[in-house]
């Protein structure tokens, strides 16, 4: 886009394309004049770098909050009651390290790779270019940030990192994202609203009012927030009908955007919030099914076939949508997640066994996809959609129904002994600490974390090897059908042979020549004379 | 006992609108969600439907008032007996499905009602016991006095069905909604103990909610 109307503008000279580290290939004024691979390289060496300048700034600052610590520490005496506070943060900022590692890195490449691109593209001069390549960048950022393991010792670091930069000055880029969302939202509820004329407005403001109220009502324990949520809800739905006569899909429909407008709002505040040990629980539940990720669909006898791609397919799509469920911010948006992931099941099982699923066979299936998905955040995402989601919506309908489902298949994760997979209990506990794994026993499986195409070749390696013996098979018994052959040739020759010799051919010699028809017949004198024509006279 | 109200009064007329949750109880392959299929599809399952079936709608316009039901259908899987109050939360009616051709599944339904009877009080659900698969009745183990007998002693509705021959499936859900509906009556009549969890219109409308504080 930007290279096209600077053809239209500027004229570009034919070097100005080309890659700026002269590799030879056109470079893209979206990777600063670099081409795709030059700038990978760039970008992940200036990543690198900003990377390990943020660990150094992370150290320093930790220890600085340490000594910070300490200080107060010794003057307890005098101010206790601040002092109980400022423990109480320092603890959730100890418990929130997860959620917040991943927000610093995204924040702090970002920064980084902006540097590295200035410093990379100062004789350019090109205020378009540069700008274009930011807006790429941050595109960039978010498909290179990492996935950190969790469990890495030093992430704590980076999370109190982090909280101590959004204490001192809130972390823009995010800020400026979750506003832009926010705006959208916002916009499109008036436009929604807009639509429904005087209950509309009446609408707009109770919502305004709500969420006044609710800024400050922050310290509020979360089920006293939760309940206001609620009653809002009921007091809302219930003007509409009431009051305004709007008909009940029309109520339902402008539920729906309520909900939406005001959970955008409050997610950040309400999502797995300090107060709660919600995020204990999230950890504990990752854990377990991490321990759990030996168990295989036949133990939990479930009726999928994945051998079936069409099937694996499904299995796929439905691990998405239940992953993808915690990056939605409106419950009702969650609970479509959930909804969406739980067709797919259904669609797997049909396909399966070629008859419709029942719920027998629904829930096992989901509880594999769950421990397959490991989806993040599990237990903040139910508790979040159970407190704030629209009661209507929860309790009854489709999607009350899957949300249930989910909320079981947790409940029997969390339960699972060796009796619900019919397993003995030593094999059970073998399998929990790792010992060994019931895959391994089988010769023709592979660990659950072998990827699909591993699998496949692996099986095509297999199959290959069977055709090689076949071969080989039919090569052997091909040359045996030849010397069969000859022999049987041989034989036949060897037998005529014998024949001739036993009974060669004599040709007798003539034994007289050969006489006349009639030169053998002895009795000739016998026989009368020949009549001979005799002349009468007469 | 809670009801909902989600239709809402239609201007025309005065006829009340319910939205009752059923859940279906049983073992595996009673016949649950052959016996809700064949309810709300009047079709047994060699005609396949297009998603699974395990949940369910069914709006009946009935003289008195129109109903709405929600059938969900449950795991009847034993290992899934503990986590399985989730669903019926809420609940209005239970339907205690057993298969007369295999004893079990009588006894199963009887550690179901017990569950039952744990989380909710005799007046807050409709029970119903439902002896399926009538059709087999060569292979019955399970008598229709049997049954009777302990749906008589608990207090429950009881039926013999058969989802594949479609006897008598219908007329066991028209049996709950008039034990439903008659007990809406009866508590209309006198003021219910339950005032909380009754959603009435005219009630709610006049509740203060936290933001106008």
């Amino acid at each position: 886009m930007n290279l096209k109307s600077e053809r239209r503008g500027i004229h570009v000279d034919q070097s100005e394309l080309l890659c700026k580290k002269g590799c030879g290939y056109y470079g893209n004024p979206a990777w600063q004049g670099f081409c795709s691979k030059c700038w990978r390289e760039e970008y992940h060496k200036a990543r690198q770098k900003q990377i390990q300048e943020d660990w150094e700034l992370a150290e320093r600052l930790q220890r600085e909050e340490e000594e910070a610590y300490a200080s107060s520490q010794s003057t307890q005496g005098a101010q206790s009651l601040t002092f109980s506070k400022f423990e109480e943060k320092k603890t959730n900022e100890k418990t929130r390290k997860v959620t917040t590692v991943k927000k610093f890195f995204t924040a702090s490449s970002r920064a980084g790779a902006k540097k590295a691109a200035e410093e990379k593209t100062p004789k350019q001069g090109q205020l378009g270019r540069e700008r274009n390549a930011d807006n790429i960048l941050r595109d960039l950022k978010e498909i290179f940030t990492p996935s950190w393991e969790l469990s890495s010792p030093s992430e704590a670091l980076a999370g109190k990192l982090k909280e101590i930069q959004e204490a001192k000055a809130p972390s823009p880029s995010i800020h400026r994202q979750a506003s832009i969302e926010t705006d959208r939202v916002s916009k499109e509820f008036i436009e929604f609203i807009r639509t429904y004329q005087k209950p509309g407005q009446d609408i707009y403001k109770q919502c305004k009012l709500f969420l006044d109220t609710m800024s400050h009502k922050r310290d509020l324990s979360i089920e006293e927030q939760s309940e206001c949520a609620q009653d809002f809800y009921q007091n809302v739905a219930d003007r509409l009908q009431t009051r305004w006569k709007v008909p009940p899909e029309k109520v339902e429909k402008a539920m729906d955007e309520v909900e939406k407008y005001i959970m955008t709002r409050q997610y950040k505040y309400v999502f797995c919030p300090e107060t709660t040990d919600d995020e204990k629980k999230d950890l504990a539940v990752q854990k377990r099914i991490r321990a759990l990720h030996w168990v295989t669909p036949q133990m939990l006898c479930v009726p999928v076939s994945e051998e079936i791609p069409e099937v694996s397919d499904m299995v796929v799509k439905a691990i998405t949508d239940i992953i993808e469920m915690d990056s939605k911010r409106v419950p009702r948006d969650k609970l479509a997640c959930i909804t969406k992931c739980s067709k797919h099941i259904f669609n797997a099982i049909k396909i399966t066994k070629n008859e419709p699923a029942s719920a027998d066979d629904f829930l096992p299936t989901l509880i594999y996809i769950v421990l397959k998905g490991n989806p993040p955040r599990l237990q903040s995402n139910i508790q979040y959609i159970t407190r704030f989601c629209n009661p209507s919506r929860l309790m009854t309908g489709e999607d009350g129904y899957y949300f249930t489902n989910l909320c079981c298949a947790v409940a029997f994760i969390e339960k699972l002994d060796a009796q619900s997979l019919n397993l003995s209990q030593e094999d059970f506990d073998r399998f929990m600490t790792g010992q060994t794994s019931p895959k391994k026993q089988e010769s023709d499986s592979f660990s659950p974390d072998v990827c699909l195409g591993v699998k496949q070749m692996c099986k095509s390696l297999d199959l290959l090897s069977q055709l090689n013996e076949r071969q080989e098979r039919i090569v052997s018994e091909a040359k045996k059908l030849e010397k069969d052959l000859i022999d049987w040739t041989d034989g036949i020759t060897k037998e005529v042979e014998d024949i001739v010799e036993k009974y060669p051919l004599e040709i007798k010699p003539k034994s007289q020549a050969l006489a006349a028809i009639d030169s053998e017949n002895v009795e000739n004198d016998k026989l009368p004379p020949p009549l001979q024509p005799q002349v009468y006279a007469g | 006992m809670a009801q909902t109200v989600t239709l809402g009064t239609s201007p025309e007329g005065p006829r009340p609108s319910y939205m009752y949750k059923v859940v279906l109880l049983g073992s595996m392959s009673v016949g649950k969600s052959s016996l809700a299929y064949r309810y709300v599809k009047s079709d047994f399952r060699e005609l396949l439907p297009t998603v699974g079936c395990s949940f369910f709608t069914q709006i009946l316009n009935l003289e008195e008032a129109t109903v709405k039901f929600e059938i969900w259908d449950t795991a009847g899987q034993e290992k899934y007996q503990s986590v399985c109050h989730l669903y019926y939360r809420d609940a209005h009616a239970a339907l205690l499905v057993y298969d007369i051709a295999n004893k079990q599944t009588f006894s199963r339904a009887k550690l179901w009602l017990e569950e039952l009877e744990k989380k909710f009080l005799p007046d807050e659900i409709v029970i119903a016991l439902v002896g399926n698969k009538t059709d087999l009745a060569a292979e019955r183990e399970v008598t229709t006095e049997e049954g009777e007998d302990f749906a008589r002693t608990k207090g429950l509705l009881f039926m013999e069905t058969s989802a594949k021959s479609n006897h008598q499936v219908n007329d066991l859900f028209m049996a709950i909604v008039q034990e439903l509906l008659r007990r809406e009556k009866e508590k209309a009549s006198k003021p219910s103990p339950h005032g909380k969890v009754t959603v009435d219109l005219r009630a709610s409308s006049t509740s203060t909610g936290c933001c106008r504080s």
